[in-house]
């Protein structure tokens, strides 16, 4: 009996439906208090863009893709994801929808925001035309899209995926389809007569039940059925119907790992519903999700921590051996989320810049000591941050543009720290605040382009490559990049005229250092880089944007050396030269990437262009304005 | 020999050569072609601006200024690296780093050179169960003429038509068979257009049924230009061929049939290489692929043997290395592998050119680094 109920249920989920995604939105009227602390939330697994994650993790990419903020109404991200899987029609006026595009707004007929962000009840009434603006974009060749274009994409695929989390746990929501008045029903059920609402996942779970009860009614005709028949029979048919809307819904949230052991694809709920129903483990977990959202639903904060830290052990007894260490580094991550590490460093950057400026003023030897220490405090949770992401992602720390930025910053105090132990007079507590500083607010634009930490394509995925080539490639940026702040340094204190000819030949001998390092480094990498290339596609060198980025790198900092030994440039020069170096050294990094062509055109982003070239355009005035002060003043390069 | 080091050392020419103000102009040049040559790939292709830039030894500039090319550019360093090591370069303890570093450099000259003129690209695309001892170029065309008979095994004559010219002959003295080349176009279109439709004057034998052959200009990307030829031979119709046919063209001379076919250039390998399986993992619910890997089998001098081609894990044969490049599954489902196949003599002389360097860089690095902390105790 239980199995032909079970073929039953089952026989309904086989058809596709649509339309269903707003099937939540027919709910009993209901205004729930919502539960505050959703901290157990934070460390469900989810099998997102390839990896395993904890739910914070995906909750503050998506919300960082929908909005462009970190956080909802001051609470976190992952507040505001419960929000819309537990209580999804409380999220209909939450402006969290950000259209940088007014022209989008204004096709959609919708009033155009001053903060750019929009609720779903705002853009509900342009789906249509929003649905048909994304079919044409979508038909343009993604090359040749331009921003307004892309923008309807984005939001258009920040609509749906809405939609669709929103009906991610539709099956625990009480719906009037699933009301039950009549008593004696509820009794068959062994429902409580004090209730008469239930949901989806209560009614099916009790399907074996009413199937039984439905089976003769084939052989009566429907006007003789009492009126318990007639409730189970209706009960019946609305389970039928949603089962065969439920395709499209909540496919999203995949958080349940498939019964077979071998198979690395999560599924979400809904479609594990729709598989393997009659599966115990999947009942329980199913009913545990529906204890978290009924706790969630009447601020029962024990019930909801208890439900969700059962369904975590549950889903953790099933993950496939292949994922087992990723799932156990869950913990780390939701810990590297919840300690904005780059921010402490940031702010002892800054800090440490500012008892420099302060020590002009005030200059006392306490202060040396004081910047040391700020600088410091800086490089250690930014170098923790690091390990933890390396931990994490059991790779090394540098696959993507946002990580050379963390690493090369990592690298560029190391070296300045290291200046400072011989120089002794700021030198290296200046140069690493700002390239501490500069490294991380850079980043920080970056990680806005979602999740940084992402799985790698098939030709990156080699951990001793990426430990060897790209480590020391970044290596080599962070030395020339170190020279180049040291250049602008002594350009600075060449302008100063107080400044003592000993402090000026200290600076100019760690440029020389620090460039010679680079270019080892460098050389070294690009180098590696043909090794590599070598290895992977059978040619060394291929002329490839980013190969030739490198090596300019390396030609520039060759052409500096070789100029000062043949007595071309003075030390102002090499000054000079290494803050250009700056300029190439930016080229190469991310400069390259903007030409979108060769092999590592990775990691494009809009406004780069824009800010590479003020950086470019300031750089040369400072420098132009500079040379003609010290020429006037006898000082050449 | 020293007396000879003595001439050469005092000869101004060689002093000129070993000038460092040559060596920074030099690199100055270099620095300029490479990022000119890279900014050019968006406009014209990577193939392109490797021949404008790097490969040759000038190109003018908007048309009329001549210009240095980084061939021409490492030949002057090169020149300038040797005798700076007769001159300027003298030996000491001290300046060891560099000079390892400036032998390293001249090594990679030399592996620039025999890369230019030994290295060979082709590519291997078998579908699972398909073996071939041949590679396909990339971009190198050839005619093809076999004798049309049912022989189970065939020898089959190519020749290149890389510099082909028009109205010279293309003759294959072993069957003797003599064409000449009437139209050559290294990137063409074809055509079927019916009979007597205006503008079609001419006949030719052709499998596929084209008679019209109209060039093209040349693509960024050098493996999309496809080739067409049309080959007179005395009292017969023009042979018209076409790159992309999939058939050969069969042609009759005196009591003969021959096959004659436009293809891609194929390299004769050391072994046959024979797909078993490809295998394509991808992220868990997600397209992007986690490994690409190709199960071959290999056959050489009749001992075979089984082995998997990965990216980044190629397999190396004597001279030859082959690697994962690319795949593709057909409208039946079947999958196929491209590997890249690579023949270059002189693949070891990067490697030790870079540690060579890079040790002779690291150092003097460390040299110089020894002696300011000494200076400054």
């Amino acid at each position: 009996m239980k199995n032909k109920t079970i073929i039953i249920f089952l026989l309904t989920f086989l058809l596709i439906g649509s339309g269903w995604a707003l099937a939540a939105e027919k709910k009993e009227p209901q205004q729930n208090p919502q539960l505050k602390n959703v901290q157990a939330l934070r460390r469900i697994p989810i099998l997102d863009e390839g990896r395993i994650k904890p739910l914070d993790t995906y909750a503050r990419t998506i919300l960082l893709q929908f909005s462009g903020k970190r956080t909802f109404d001051r609470k976190p991200a992952i507040n505001w994801l419960a929000k819309i899987v537990f209580t999804p029609w409380e999220t209909l006026e939450d402006k969290v929808f950000l259209i940088n595009s007014p022209e989008i707004p204004a096709a959609l007929n919708v009033a155009v925001e001053e903060h750019r962000r929009y609720s779903f009840s705002e853009l509900e009434k342009g789906l249509a035309k929003l649905r048909e603006l994304a079919v044409a974009a979508n038909a343009i060749d993604q090359k040749e899209r331009n921003v307004v274009e892309q923008e309807i994409l984005r939001v258009y695929n920040n609509v749906n995926l809405y939609l669709n989390l929103r009906t991610a746990f539709s099956f625990t929501i009480a719906h009037p389809d699933f009301s039950i008045e009549n008593s004696s029903v509820k009794a068959v059920l062994d429902f409580p007569n004090s209730r008469n609402h239930y949901s989806f996942l209560d009614i099916a779970l009790n399907a074996d039940q009413i199937n039984e009860e439905t089976q003769e009614l084939q052989k009566k005709k429907s006007d003789v059925w009492s009126p318990d028949e007639k409730e189970f029979m209706r009960l019946l048919k609305n389970l039928y119907q949603w089962s065969l809307n439920s395709s499209d819904g909540g496919t999203g949230l995949t958080i349940m790992p498939s019964l077979n052991p071998d198979n690395e694809i999560w599924l979400s709920p809904w479609e594990t519903a729709r598989h393997n129903f009659s599966h115990p483990a999947i009942r329980q977990e199913l009913g545990l999700i529906q204890k978290m959202a009924d706790s969630y639903r009447s601020d029962s904060q024990l019930d909801f921590d208890i439900a969700t830290k059962s369904l975590n052990l549950t889903i953790s007894k099933r993950i496939p051996q292949t994922q087992t260490a990723s799932y156990k580094r869950l913990p780390l991550e939701v810990l590297y989320n919840q300690n904005n590490l780059f921010l402490t460093s940031w702010i002892f950057y800054i800090l440490t810049f500012f008892t420099f400026l302060f020590s002009l003023v005030w200059p006392r030897p306490i202060l040396h000591k004081v910047g040391f220490t700020l600088l410091i405090l800086g490089f250690i949770p930014h170098v923790l941050a690091l390990i933890m992401r390396v931990v994490i992602m059991s790779r090394p720390p540098v696959t993507n543009l946002y990580e050379t930025f963390i690493f090369v910053g990592v690298v560029s105090v190391l070296l300045s720290m290291l200046a400072e132990v011989f120089n002794k007079k700021w030198l290296g507590i200046v140069v690493g605040s700002i390239c501490g500083f500069a490294c991380l607010a850079i980043a920080d634009k970056f990680s806005a382009e979602g999740d940084t930490l992402k799985m790698l394509v098939a030709v990156l995925n080699s951990n001793f490559w990426l430990s060897t080539h790209v480590l020391t490639i970044t290596i080599g940026y962070a030395g020339c990049s170190v020279a180049g702040i040291m250049g602008h340094v002594y350009i600075l204190q060449a302008l100063f005229k107080r400044t003592k000819a000993e402090v000026l030949n200290s600076t100019y001998q760690f440029i020389l250092g620090t460039l010679g390092f680079g270019l080892t480094a460098a050389f070294l990498g690009t180098m590696l880089g043909g090794i590599w290339a070598d290895q992977s596609w059978g040619r060394f060198w291929g002329w490839d944007p980013k190969e030739n980025g490198a090596l300019l790198i390396v030609l520039w900092s060759a052409i500096i050396f070789h100029s000062k030994l043949g007595r071309l440039i003075k030390p102002l020069g090499v000054a000079v030269g290494a803050a250009l170096g700056l300029i190439v050294v930016m080229w190469a990094w991310l400069g390259v990437n903007l030409l979108s062509i060769g092999l590592h055109s990775y990691g494009f982003t809009s406004g780069l262009v824009t800010n590479l070239g003020i950086y470019f355009i300031c750089e040369v005035i400072f420098l132009t304005v500079s040379l003609i002060v010290l020429h006037k003043r006898g000082i050449h390069v | 020999m020293t007396k000879i080091f003595k001439k050469l050392r005092s000869n101004k020419v060689i002093l000129f050569l070993a000038s460092l103000k040559i060596a920074v102009l030099g690199l100055l040049f270099l620095f300029i072609l490479t990022f000119w040559g890279t900014i050019a790939q968006v406009q014209n292709g990577l193939f392109a601006s490797q021949e404008r830039y790097f490969s040759s030894f000038y190109f003018l500039a908007a048309g009329f200024i001549p210009f240095p090319g980084a061939q021409l550019v490492l030949w002057v360093l090169f020149v300038n690296l040797m005798c700076a090591f007769f001159t300027r370069i003298i030996f000491s303890s001290e300046k060891l780093g560099l000079i390892v570093v400036h032998l390293g450099l001249i090594l990679f000259l030399v592996t620039a050179f025999v890369t230019l003129h030994v290295a060979k690209e082709s590519h291997l695309t078998l579908r699972e169960g398909e073996s071939s001892n041949v590679s396909r170029s990339y971009a190198d065309w050839e005619v093809a003429v076999w004798p049309a008979t049912k022989a189970p095994t065939k020898t089959v004559l190519a020749l290149d038509i890389k510099d082909i010219k028009v109205n010279k002959y293309l003759s294959f003295h072993e069957l003797n068979l003599n064409f000449v080349v009437k139209e050559y176009y290294p990137n063409a279109q074809a055509f079927t257009s019916p009979r007597g439709a205006a503008g079609i004057k001419e006949k030719y034998l052709n499998a596929s049924g084209i008679n019209v052959l109209k060039p093209k200009p040349l693509d960024k990307e050098r493996e999309k230009n496809v080739a067409g030829i049309i080959l007179e031979q005395k009292g017969q119709l023009p042979v018209l061929l076409f790159g992309l046919e999939d058939e050969p063209t069969k042609i009759r001379v005196e009591d003969k049939e021959f096959f004659i076919t436009l293809r891609h250039h194929r390299h004769p390998l050391p072994i046959t290489v024979k797909l078993i399986d490809f295998m394509m993992d991808k992220h868990p619910g997600t397209e992007v692929a986690r490994s690409f890997r190709s199960k071959v089998e290999i056959e050489h001098d009749g001992l075979r043997r089984e082995t998997v081609i990965s990216m980044n894990e190629p397999l190396r044969f004597k001279d030859y290395t082959f690697y994962q490049a690319s795949y593709q599954i057909d409208a039946m489902g079947r999958e196929g592998s491209t590997l890249a196949v690579v023949k270059n003599g002189g693949q070891l002389l990067p490697y030790i050119a870079t540690f060579v360097t890079f040790f002779g860089l690291a150092y003097h690095f460390l040299v110089a680094a020894f002696k300011f902390q000494r200076r400054r105790k």
